[in-house]
């Protein structure tokens, strides 16, 4: 490549290097403006599908990384949602849900930003503390233990009543989160993603994801760079909790635990585990299918009769499809690639 | 002392039926490396089976459930699995999980959501009195049940040709190929041994419980699983000892822990999984041999 | 079959692990009855060339027959049975499994029990340690006799060809001795052997012919005599102007 002089060099560079960030920004962007026409109803369902986004942009930043597939980060989704929600709700709410909360807690009203990045932050601090002996485990064994996580997560918030409601929904979150809180968040995410997979730490982690022992042969320091992924992706994972929280309003301990593993991991697996773009395309895929699936099951008009597909189809579907994926496609739609720059040199 | 003999029954009857869910679990490890999420709904849906076949004499009903629970787990293998045999264990794990939810969420789409009541052998809710001390009929016959499915497997794999073939494979599959050890056999009776395993452990379960529901077989593995893990991967007798250490101290733990700890008890056994894989990697009785891919 | 024809012959066989090829267009005919070995050092590609007849690896090119029968074309659970036994690298043991369950595993493809019960009783009169220890995890057996034991797995399935890799690895000296006292015993028997080996030195007095390898193609070749007295020996080993990028590690 040649270099070319001056300023206006380096930017092209810098856009070059940026650009996979910048065409998914703009592609999701793109989308939410456009729904933003739409009525009500389709606003909803892209505002749950960027918080999607956020969370499987989330999981990929370990996943992609370390090469490590990881069933805990619902957990932390969790963790973010009942951090924020106990920082944010009117104190008089909680009082009615949680007569046992802290006092300190009980009075707090913090403003929803604030309560966001709490809610990642202690997330990520969680992520540190119980990351920080199992990013030495590899493969099956630290797949397991993140198992573990989502597992010990789903029983101490079902049963920390005082703190969490135990199995009751908790419910009165401050439900701010629109269709333009919902992008902006994804943007930062997919930023966030994308920066760090840039940095030199992500490099050596993914480069030790082909050959462990040679890399730390090499001296990489392959648990720290690990943990490190692992930190920030539960961070971003917080992020999204805190977001599905706020939009429906209410956190059930039960929409934190398998089948929203399940969603997540499939739409990263349909997209590509190996790159942002992968997960985007993931979260987008779904999307527009859980669309098209709802509109089998609300069904068509012939003549008199309503054909219709059975609810729980659209389940069906989504894990068929993602069989279908590891079995003829396992790099998934994206195939470890990033999203190219378009135009010939 | 009635009530001491009472929780160690329990712990025994429910460890029996936690090493009966991970020796399913564990055979198909050893030989593939596999962690068959699947076998959760072998055991669903050999209950579902039961709840088909209701009304029909004993054998046909319990033969039916083998025979479904037997059927599914070859062709799973045969679709999900077989075309995936040289993949890493990642990729092998992502499909596993696929077929769990599939099969799970189809048969929710088949059968509803709801849990269903199942008065199957109710004789053996009955107490019955051994040395003076009150216990279920049903502990005893899940004890006396596993039991003889142990010493069946055990019998099987130490004293027949086939049973050496899936040893030698566990340990060392591609040396065994090399030998003539045919791997598509191998695998096959591995998946045919763990849907009998599934669909006694559903019986078991289904008698205990009297309901059949979609997430029954997903909650058992879940624990289960966890046994195999302690115990050792790729060992059998670990996957055993760990599915009994598992479900015995659920009940102990229950039995121990003060009133507002007790629903943590999971909690607990999970913490306890994560502190042994640290701690010692390859389990508490890990097989010989096992390589782990790099 | 008549005694001109080789019971193995290879051609233009090109063994490639992804971007890596180990074996560049290899020829070799091995005849009934001979010993041949292939020395040569570490990477130069002499597992290869056994995993390929084996059936562990497909080749990327090139053709390979045995008794008239393409290998090429036989899955790797039945090559035994068409008469070729691999000791393998490293010997392959199965350490939890016993002796003599390890020594039935040889027999895997054979039908006719009552001979496998009486070759088994030769082969623990052959390796007196190995009966003393026939219901002991063959884990516990030290590194010569577990390769008295992978020999005697081998040969329980009545090869024609038997195939070794590095026999002498890691073994005591003296160990070594006995291992290749062995072999002179199996090739007295007419049994045909392909060896392979770093340690070239072991391989004059019990070889036929001896074939140099280095960088994956074959540089020497010719009678054990012929190769052992030879001044290129040693520039041929470590493919010093052939392939030296491919030689060594």
């Amino acid at each position: 490549m040649a270099l070319e002089s001056g300023g206006s060099g380096r930017v092209a560079e810098a856009l070059r290097r940026a650009w996979p960030l910048i065409a998914l920004c703009a592609i999701v962007i793109a989308i939410a403006f456009a729904a933003s026409f739409a009525p009500a109803v389709v606003q909803r369902r892209t505002t749950q599908g960027l918080i999607n986004l956020v969370a499987v942009v989330a999981l990929y930043t370990f996943v992609g990384n370390s090469g490590i597939l990881s069933f805990g980060n619902v957990a932390f989704m969790a963790v973010g949602a009942y951090v924020s929600a106990l920082l944010t709700m009117k104190p008089g709410a909680k009082s009615i849900f949680l007569p046992d909360l802290p006092a300190i807690i009980a009075a707090a009203e913090w403003p929803t930003v604030a309560g966001t990045l709490a809610g990642g932050i202690v997330a990520a601090l969680v992520a540190l503390l119980v990351g920080w002996p199992l990013m030495r485990l590899t493969g099956v064994s630290a797949s397991i233990a993140t198992f573990a996580i989502l597992v010990v997560a789903y029983v101490v918030f079902g049963n920390w009543t005082s703190v969490t409601g135990g199995q009751n929904s908790l419910m009165g979150l401050p439900a701010y989160v629109d269709l333009w809180t919902a992008l902006a968040w994804a943007v930062a995410a997919m930023a966030i993603a994308f920066i760090y997979q840039e940095t030199r730490s992500a490099l050596l982690l993914r480069a030790s994801r082909e050959d462990e022992t040679a890399a730390q042969a090499a001296g990489i320091n392959v648990v720290a760079h690990r943990l490190i992924a692992f930190v920030i992706s539960a961070f971003l994972s917080g992020i999204a909790g805190v977001l599905l929280g706020h939009f429906l309003g209410i956190v059930r301990v039960e929409n934190f635990y398998l089948d929203l593993t399940f969603l997540i991991v499939a739409m990263l697996i349909i997209g590509g585990r190996g790159s942002l773009t992968g997960a985007v395309a993931g979260a987008v895929v779904i999307a527009m299918l859980t669309e098209a699936l709802r509109q089998i099951e609300i069904g068509f008009q012939v003549g008199h009769a309503t054909i219709a597909a059975p609810a729980g189809v659209g389940d069906v579907i989504l894990a068929l499809i993602m069989l279908l994926i590891i079995l003829f496609r396992p790099a998934g739609i994206a195939g470890g690639r990033e999203i190219t720059w378009p135009f010939r040199r | 002392m009635e009530r001491l003999v009472q929780i160690l029954v329990d712990a025994v009857s429910v460890g029996s039926l936690y090493a009966l869910t991970a020796l399913g679990i564990g055979l198909i490890f050893g030989v593939m490396r596999l962690i068959n999420f699947a076998h959760g709904e072998l055991i669903t849906i050999a209950a579902y089976t039961l709840l088909a076949l209701f009304g029909l004499p004993l054998p046909v009903m319990l033969f039916g459930a083998a025979a479904v629970a037997i059927l599914l787990a070859l062709v799973t293998e045969r679709v999900a699995f077989r075309p995936l045999r040289n993949a890493d264990p990642t990729t092998l794990l992502i499909s596993s999980f696929a077929v769990s939810f599939f099969l799970q969420k189809l048969l929710i789409l088949v059968v509803g959501s709801r849990l269903k009541g199942l008065d199957f052998l109710p004789v053996l809710g009955r107490q019955i009195e051994l040395a003076g001390i009150r216990l279920q009929l049903l502990q005893i016959v899940t004890i006396l049940v596993s039991i003889v499915l142990l010493a069946a497997l055990t019998w099987f794999l130490r004293a027949t040709r086939l049973g050496l073939h899936m040893r030698a494979a566990a340990e060392d599959f591609r040396m065994a190929r090399v030998l003539g050890v045919r791997a598509n056999r191998v695998i096959a009776v591995a998946f045919a041994l763990s849907g009998i395993l599934a669909a006694a452990v559903s019986c078991l379960v289904v008698v205990q419980t009297g309901v059949v529901q979609p997430r029954m077989g997903l909650q058992l593995v879940i624990i289960a699983f966890v046994g195999t893990v302690i115990g050792g991967l790729g060992s059998l007798s670990g996957a055993a000892f760990g599915g009994f250490l598992v479900g015995a101290a659920s009940i102990l733990l229950q039995a121990l822990l003060p009133p507002d700890l007790r629903a943590f008890r999971e909690a607990f056994v999970f913490i306890a999984v994560a502190l042994i894989l640290l701690l010692r990697p390859q389990g508490l009785i890990p097989a010989a041999g096992l390589k782990e891919r790099v | 079959m008549t005694a001109s024809t080789p019971l193995l012959e290879i051609a233009g066989l090109v063994v490639r692990y992804g971007a890596i090829t180990a074996l560049r267009s290899i020829d070799l005919a091995v005849g009934e009855g001979e010993v041949v070995s292939i020395v040569g050092p570490n990477g130069a590609g002499k597992t290869s060339l056994l995993s390929a007849v084996a059936g562990l690896v497909k080749p990327a090119q090139g053709t390979m027959t045995f008794a008239g029968r393409r290998l090429d074309l036989v899955a790797l659970e039945d090559v035994v049975a068409h008469g070729i036994a691999l000791v393998p690298e490293g010997r392959h043991i199965f350490a939890s499994l016993s002796v003599m369950e390890n020594l039935k595993l040889g027999a895997t493809v054979r039908r006719d029990a009552g001979a496998v019960a009486a070759d088994m009783d030769r082969f623990f009169g052959m390796f007196p340690i190995l009966s003393e220890r026939r219901r002991q995890p063959a884990g516990q057996l030290s590194g010569g006799e577990q390769q008295q034991l992978a020999i005697a797995r081998a040969l329980l399935s009545r090869p024609r060809l038997l195939m070794l890799d590095e026999p002498s690895l890691g073994l005591a000296p003296m160990i070594v001795d006995q291992i290749y006292a062995l072999l002179r015993t199996i090739r007295a028997q007419g049994t045909t052997i392909l060896l392979v080996e770093q340690n070239a030195e072991r391989v004059f007095g019990v070889s036929d012919r001896v074939f140099v390898i280095s960088g994956g193609t074959f540089g020497l070749s010719g009678s054990a005599a012929e190769i052992k007295n030879d001044p290129r020996f040693d520039a041929a080993y470590f493919g010093v102007g052939m392939h030296a990028a491919a030689g060594g590690r």
